[in-house]
């Protein structure tokens, strides 16, 4: 079946993504699991400016984002608009740029946030010389990838490429006007925009990275490895052409939601606030159309490793899409903004969502990528069992402990003085610190298993000649 | 292209993509089109109550009136009923006045907590436990003074408090003789008298008092103060973690010597600027009630 697709399709950069994007999940989750502890067990960063918590947050984040997400997303689509195209890639020396671009890039990341050079704007620290790299070889992803759709041998352009190719737009869209800054060094800018506007820029991207990469770019994956993993038909046409528009009109409005009582006007907010809530139902019409991809095939999950990944990670998708509406609500928003239910909420979109979809997926590109068989099954459904305890257990945590904090910064006693200070919620905090750490390592764990497993993968592929077999089978027509 | 259709029977649109893809003509589930067009007429509902487009001079304000800033100035509304007596009654005592009723000192406690806990327990530790160089301010030990006017003095214009850098002055040996002779009177033991010869002999009773417990003068009311200079005969260090070589450091480089680069670091900053002076009135009731009030 698979006789001749080494010769058609340029398969050997989705290989190295698809590598690089697991040895990035695990570093991205250590230093997620080292900073987590940091806050539980405090000398753990060891007085050392480069390694506090300050500096290597955004290092996590860069990590999993875009360092691990990147890696997925130019790995499956490079992969998915070959294969639903029928074409190989438009151009295979510009898909390279990509890969070294990216990974260039990641190694810029890594150097320059420890040392403390940052635009200080959540999600897009990275300074301007490095912006100007994303922005290139953001583009010649896109390019790249819109022009092997250009010459596409299908008549129609299958569902996952809409996904990517709203992400791409939109993507270059926001980085390019958010990380506008005006150079004064090498590694220090200002941001043309001031005050409340560069607030409102900053979250417009902050929250379309969300909608755009992590959602869009996420469910143009789920659209080709559900189907693809279950052996089905997608359930509606009609459904991924209308949730498809009403993410791509709604998600752009969202951002506001981040700044409910600061200095943004009134009218932003509540705006921001409505559309959130309108965009629950939108949501779960991908969550909806993938899981009933799988009616009458439920019983595949009893089996299936893999499948199981995806459709738990659409279980995320649709509870994280109805947690954040509702907690844009200024009535909500109002307890949970700037406690721990923020970043638990991130974590069940993060590692139950978009880990979810593409571990699932990087499993699927294995066994179709070498050749082979994986290495161990068990491990799969090992990993599976540990992403998901582990994800559940920081999630909880983190509820827990968010709305504790919430309640605690407002409560008054009999006097209508505050009953506490802030040091006492800090206190409160440390068990579900602890807590949070351990969910993070059981995370850890499973994908440290995972990349033991894909790497012992590719040596059976090797010993076993699979690949090489399979490259020098002529192309089929 | 006009692919034949593989999978006859099943509905689907007829498009197939890398062997298998196919997409079924169902039709959306009926609950989730009728939660899509709710959730427009949600929109159109909130954009009606609440302000939600920027159009003309003034945003549409939302049938409701509501407003970030009225919902702020509605809620300190409720917290400055409730509060207003008491901060009325308070505004024109003062602390020992406040001290004096039971019920008020109640509420400037309770009121002072978080004050506490935002301005002073970062140096002093929750409920004034004290940290490595920050004193302790729950017990009855005081650099300068623990009577609610010096607490109000300390709170308002900070303290600094200063001692000379010995080395040089001293030599090693003597330097080490009243080191020792300065544990020996923290654990109870009469003192050495080569260290009581030195400490007089160099002056060091000036500051610290002639028994070394840093007295310095008996106030009219019979109170006695110091001017921050420590206690040498009790068990409470002023630098952690005490003993003989923190000793040892404080004689040999002195406390807030400028140019003396190892010096002890001993600031307490003034918050006159920072916080009201019903804040600060407050604050003296607290700290004077953690312990060791005078």
């Amino acid at each position: 079946m698979e006789a001749g697709l080494e010769q058609k399709y340029n398969f050997d950069v989705v290989r190295w993504f698809t590598i690089m994007a697991v040895v990035y999940l695990v570093v991205g989750a250590f230093v997620g699991v080292w900073i987590a502890s940091e806050l539980a067990w405090p000398f753990l960063n060891f007085d050392s400016p480069y390694i506090s918590f300050g500096r290597l947050r955004p290092v996590h984040t860069n990590a999993v984002i875009f360092a691990f997400g990147g890696c997925v997303l130019m790995a499956t689509a490079f992969y998915t608009v070959q294969r639903t195209c029928g074409v190989r890639l438009w151009s295979d020396k510009l898909a390279w740029f990509v890969f070294w671009g990216w990974n260039a890039i990641i190694v810029l990341a890594v150097i320059t946030l420890p040392l403390g050079f940052t635009q200080a704007k959540e999600y897009a620290e990275l300074e301007w010389p490095i912006d100007i790299l994303i922005a290139v070889v953001w583009l010649a992803f896109s390019f790249n990838f819109m022009m092997t759709i250009a010459k596409r041998k299908t008549s129609h352009i299958y569902v996952s490429n809409w996904f990517f190719l709203g992400m791409m737009v939109m993507i270059t869209y926001l980085h390019v006007v958010n990380s506008l800054a005006i150079p004064v060094g090498l590694f220090k800018s200002y941001s043309v925009f001031s005050g409340v506007q560069d607030a409102m820029i900053q979250w417009w991207w902050g929250h379309n990275a969300v909608g755009f990469y992590l959602t869009a770019g996420f469910l143009g994956i789920m659209y080709y490895f559900v189907p693809k993993q279950a052996n089905r038909p997608i359930y509606s046409y009609r459904l991924s052409v209308i949730h498809f528009w009403a993410l791509m009109f709604g998600y752009v409005w969202l951002g506001a939601h981040h700044l409910q009582y600061t200095a943004l006007p009134d009218w932003a907010g509540s705006l921001g606030a409505a559309v959130s809530l309108a965009m629950i139902i939108p949501s779960w019409g991908g969550a909806v159309n993938g899981m009933m991809t799988l009616s009458g095939a439920w019983d595949k999950l009893r089996t299936d490793y893999v499948l199981r990944f995806l459709i738990i990670a659409l279980a995320f998708y649709a509870m994280s899409t109805f947690e954040g509406p509702v907690m844009s609500l200024k009535t909500v928003n109002a307890l949970s903004h700037y406690t721990d239910w923020t970043v638990g909420h991130v974590h069940s979109g993060a590692l139950g969502w978009v880990a979810g979809i593409s571990i699932g997926a990087i499993y699927h590109l294995m066994t179709r990528l070498w050749h082979t068989e994986m290495y161990s099954e068990k491990l799969v459904n090992f990993h599976f069992w540990t992403a998901t305890i582990g994800t559940v257990i920081y999630i909880v945590a983190m509820w827990v402990s968010g709305i504790m904090q919430g309640l605690m910064w407002r409560a008054y006693d009999e006097f209508g003085t505050l009953a506490y200070t802030f040091v006492e919620s800090v206190d409160a905090m440390h068990p579900y610190y602890a807590m949070r750490a351990i969910g993070g390592m059981i995370f850890l764990f499973g994908a440290i298993v995972m990349l033991f497993n894909i790497l012992m993968t590719v040596r059976k592929s090797v010993s076993e000649g699979s690949l090489n077999k399979a490259r020098a089978l002529p192309a089929a027509a | 292209m006009a692919e034949h259709n593989p999978f006859p029977g099943e509905n689907n649109t007829g498009h197939i993509w890398d062997d298998n893809l196919r997409e079924l003509n169902n039709p959306a589930p009926r609950w989730w089109m009728i939660g899509f067009w709710a959730s427009v007429l949600w929109w159109v509902g909130y954009a009606v109550l609440y302000p939600m487009w920027p159009i003309g001079q003034e945003p549409t304000p939302g049938i409701l009136g509501w407003s970030q800033i009225l919902e702020y100035e509605r809620s300190l509304a409720q917290v400055t009923e409730v509060r207003a007596p008491f901060e009325e009654r308070i505004a024109g005592m003062t602390a020992d006045q406040i001290l004096a009723d039971p019920g008020l000192t109640q509420y400037t406690l309770s009121s002072a907590k978080v004050l506490f806990g935002d301005y002073c327990s970062a140096c002093h530790g929750s409920g004034g436990a004290g940290n490595p160089g920050f004193p302790v301010l729950a017990d009855d030990d005081w650099l300068f003074g623990g009577t609610t006017a010096k607490l109000a003095e300390s709170i308002a214009n900070g303290r600094k408090g200063a001692m000379t850098a010995h080395k040089g002055i001293l030599t090693d040996a003597e330097i080490d003789t009243l080191a020792h002779w300065v544990v020996e009177l923290s654990e109870g033991q009469p003192g050495s008298e080569q260290g009581w010869a030195l400490y007089r002999g160099k002056g060091c009773n000036a500051c610290h008092g002639e028994k070394a417990n840093g007295i310095l003068a008996q106030l009219p009311d019979g109170s006695v103060v110091t001017v921050g200079a420590a206690n040498l005969a009790d068990g409470i260090w002023r630098f952690e973690p005490g003993g003989f070589e923190s000793a040892r450091h404080t004689i040999a480089y002195g406390v807030n010597q400028p140019g003396v680069e190892q010096t002890r670091d001993a600031v307490m900053p003034g918050f006159a600027g920072r916080l009201s002076e019903q804040d600060i009135k407050k604050l003296v009731v607290y700290v004077h009630e953690l312990g060791g009030g005078k």
